[in-house]
């Protein structure tokens, strides 16, 4: 045939999915839209300029970083996939409004190249940057990323700290706020991503049908940390304000879950994020602080461990009761031996 | 009758494209000039010629004698000349010994000897005699897969037909139902079980209509997900039973066979019909007309695809076989064989050529992996050298390299290639290791 050469050789499968990595970050950045669009609404431009600020230094950050490494504009550009977007709008979410512009500039560019790009770029990070990034920030400024600012219904401005904060100080679940209030966000005082988790879950919701991330995971962190929660302090109307205030549904959906610092396979996975539920928990608790950063950079160090431990056996293995029945056989039959 | 399959919650979910090529019915393709008929056509030894450069053949006359115990007999597909034996490339672009053979049209035909009976062993021996491999895409001896070292009480019909874009075998259901049907009994005596399972996937709702009418054939519907026809979950699938690791069908008590290889059983015991045509799908979007072809062996693609009017000036890829585990072909100068199931002529908007990226370790190639191994680990330590890690983390040796990890991969990485890489190496190294002790024993 004439046109033989435009035929190309591929390894097989030669048909793929339509789903690329940039297309998946994308969804991810759809679905944190509206947790951000809420926090504009809460809190008004000045939590639009530490969004707008916090973007565009981690895109900025990746991008200069890429030049360095004598990439034309034009790789650069087919490279971009969204990841240090994802980035740039977690660490803006989870800062109070009323930070310095610099705080989110700092935390960005840290997390992207400190974080991200010195390990090698997309999927070589072993933490989250976003994480690191925050806690950066809480490191550093700690007295101003402590300090919220709430806009309550009647426009009165109210500087203080967090229910959460209240709540794990005092030991008490007794707060001003009912619960639909601490779902919806009115009133509340928190970072600016993560007050709404009507918006968050929608957010969660979108993922989960774009097949992006399982249900399993955050319901498995969000429900086991909330279940640990009311045990240690011993009454089950810890439940509810334990899992509505602070960053959990923010880290559960959209930070724990990231792909590259989670583990790789189900059985790992659910392990791994109920271990991530019991921890916030117990931090919680132990340090009065919200935690839920922390737990997951810890946990994120442990991934390694996770996947190494649990993984899938291969189709036809052995039925696990029987691999069971077997070792235990093995060491009677020893011990047995070792009487005689 | 009609059963329900086991659940199969692995796997991927791809279009099938199978509305290409579903509604046409099988024509026969006229053969060329001259064939080329390849002496390896099957798993084994190639077969040994035993005609010369010169001699007149028969359509249906031996031409290659089977060299050993998984090795199979060959046919000339035409009658004619012979005018070489020479080394040809073959569709993954090994050189292998072709006899060539000039066509004179006159289609003599010579048949083989009529049997006395329908005794199981009479059977079998004629299975062999006419050269019978599985037809579905690896070409072992079906004679070696009908004696299983261990007791067998399951025939499986494999239906499925899971690849996208293949429908031959569809059609053979849809046009030759009797003809299969005894086929199938055949096999199944040859065998020597009474129970025999049919399993096909729920697109071809008719034929399960169809087969389920049958007293003593089970017909399973099948969940529409690829790998389906793969052996081992096949065999889950319809009986419950797993194949243990690293062991063969029969040590679940079941023979799998395919449905071309049934039909071909049928033709070799009551029409004396040696293996020397086969069905085949051309398709794809690129492909004017997709087709569904009778065409005899040794045919090269190039006529096919005149036969099917070329391709499209958009064209990305030639694939022989389906587009899961099909090689590509650079070349339409190659011959088509026992197990050429399709040929394809697949646009730029079908396949992909994007580069590979980091991976993201998303899991979705273990999520999907029929086998649930962890192809992301093995490309991982396979791209690193680590062989030994790849087989003892990731397991690359239960791989049945169906393709679904790369499939579904969102940074597009060459998996499957990684996992052929490490199965290369740590099968060399096992040779080299089992050498090395035949010679300590020996001194």
């Amino acid at each position: 045939m004439e046109n033989i050469e435009t035929v190309v050789m591929s390894d097989t499968p030669h048909i793929r999915s339509y789903r690329t990595t940039k297309n998946i970050m994308l969804d991810v950045v759809i679905a944190l839209l509206p947790a951000c669009l809420m926090g504009c609404i809460f809190f008004g431009w000045k939590a639009l300029m530490v969004i707008a600020i916090s973007c565009v230094s981690a895109i900025a950050t990746e991008v200069v970083w890429k030049l360095c490494e004598k990439k034309s504009i034009i790789t650069i550009c087919k490279e971009f996939d969204f990841t240090s977007l994802i980035t740039g709008l977690l660490i803006a979410m989870c800062m109070p409004s009323t930070v310095a512009w610099y705080v989110p500039m700092l935390s960005a560019i840290f997390a992207i190249a400190v974080v991200k790009m010195l390990f090698g770029g997309t999927g070589k990070n072993i933490v989250n940057p976003a994480i690191v990034g925050r806690i950066f920030a809480f490191m550093s400024f700690t007295t101003m990323m402590s300090t919220f600012d709430t806009t309550l219904t009647n426009g009165t401005i109210v500087s203080g700290a967090t229910e959460l904060s209240t709540m794990l100080a005092t030991s008490s679940t007794a707060s001003d706020l009912e619960l639909w209030q601490m779902f919806i966000g009115i009133n509340l005082a928190g970072c600016l991503g993560e007050t709404c988790k009507l918006a968050l879950l929608i957010g969660g919701i979108y993922l989960v049908v774009r097949k992006v991330i399982d249900i399993r995971w955050p319901l498995i962190y969000i429900v086991s940390c909330g279940l640990m929660s009311a045990l240690l302090y011993g009454d089950i109307a810890f439940f509810m304000p334990s899992i509505l205030t602070g960053g959990l549904f923010l880290g559960a959906i959209f930070m724990a879950t990231d792909y590259v610092t989670s583990p790789n396979n189900k059985y790992a996975s659910y392990a791994y994020y109920l271990c991530l539920g019991l921890l916030t928990a117990g931090l919680r608790k132990a340090t009065h602080m919200e935690v839920v950063s922390f737990a997951i950079l810890i946990m994120n160090l442990l991934v390694p461990i996770f996947n190494k431990v649990l993984h899938p056996r291969p189709f036809g293995s052995e039925p696990l009761y029987k691999v069971c029945a077997n070792f235990f056989k093995k060491l009677f039959s020893k011990k047995n031996k070792e009487e005689k | 009758m009609l059963e329900k399959a086991k659940l199969f919650l692995r796997g991927a979910h791809i279009p099938d494209k199978k509305n290409l090529s579903k509604d046409i019915p099988i024509e026969e393709m006229p053969a060329p000039p001259i064939l080329a008929i390849s002496l390896a056509q099957h798993i084994g030894k190639p077969a040994t010629p035993i005609v010369n450069v010169g001699d007149r053949v028969l359509q249906g006359q031996l031409i290659g004698q089977s060299s050993g115990f998984i090795s199979a007999n060959i046919y000339s597909s035409v009658s004619g000349t012979v005018i070489g034996i020479e080394k040809r490339p073959n569709v993954s672009g090994a050189k292998v010994d072709h006899i060539i053979i000039e066509n004179d049209n006159k289609y003599e035909n010579v048949v083989l000897e009529p049997l006395a009976d329908r005794e199981p062993q009479t059977i079998k021996n004629r299975i062999a005699e006419a050269g019978i491999v599985g037809m579905g895409g690896a070409g072992f001896p079906t004679v070696v897969k009908l004696s299983p070292q261990t007791k067998v009480d399951t025939l499986i019909i494999n239906g499925a037909e899971c690849e996208p874009y293949l429908t031959c075998d569809y059609r053979v259901m849809k046009e030759r139902p009797q003809d299969l049907l005894q086929g199938i009994r055949l096999l199944a005596k040859a065998v020597g079980v009474s129970k025999i399972i049919m399993g096909i996937e729920k697109n071809k709702p008719d034929m399960i209509e169809f087969f389920a009418k049958e007293s003593d054939i089970t017909v399973v519907a099948l969940k529409k997900a690829y790998p389906m026809g793969s052996e081992k979950h096949l065999i889950y699938c319809c009986t419950g039973r797993k194949v243990p690791v690293g062991k063969l069908p029969a040590d679940a008590g079941c023979v799998v066979q395919n449905i071309a290889t049934a039909l071909a059983t049928y033709e070799a015991v009551e029409l004396n019909k040696p293996l020397y045509e086969r069905y085949m799908t051309c398709s794809g979007e690129s492909l004017y007309q997709p087709r569904n072809l009778l065409v005899k062996i040794g045919t090269r693609y190039d006529d096919i695809l005149n036969f099917c009017k070329g391709f499209k000036k958009d064209t990305a890829m030639l694939v022989s076989g389906g587009p899961m585990m099909g090689p590509a072909m650079l070349s339409t100068d190659i011959y088509t064989t026992k197990t050429s199931s399709g040929f394809l002529a697949l646009s730029t908007k079908e396949v992909s050529v994007e580069n590979p990226t980091n991976c993201i370790n998303c899991g979705k190639c273990a999520q999907v992996c029929p086998m649930h191994l962890l192809p992301m680990q093995i490309d991982f330590y396979a791209q690193a050298g680590d062989f030994d890690s790849a087989e003892s983390v990731g397991g690359v040796m239960n791989c049945i390299s169906c393709g679904c990890c790369a499939y579904v991969c969102p940074a597009k990485r060459a998996l499957v290639q990684s996992i052929t890489l490490a199965k290369g190496q740590i099968m060399a190294k096992r040779r080299a290791a089992q050498a090395a002790q035949q010679q300590g024993g020996k001194k």
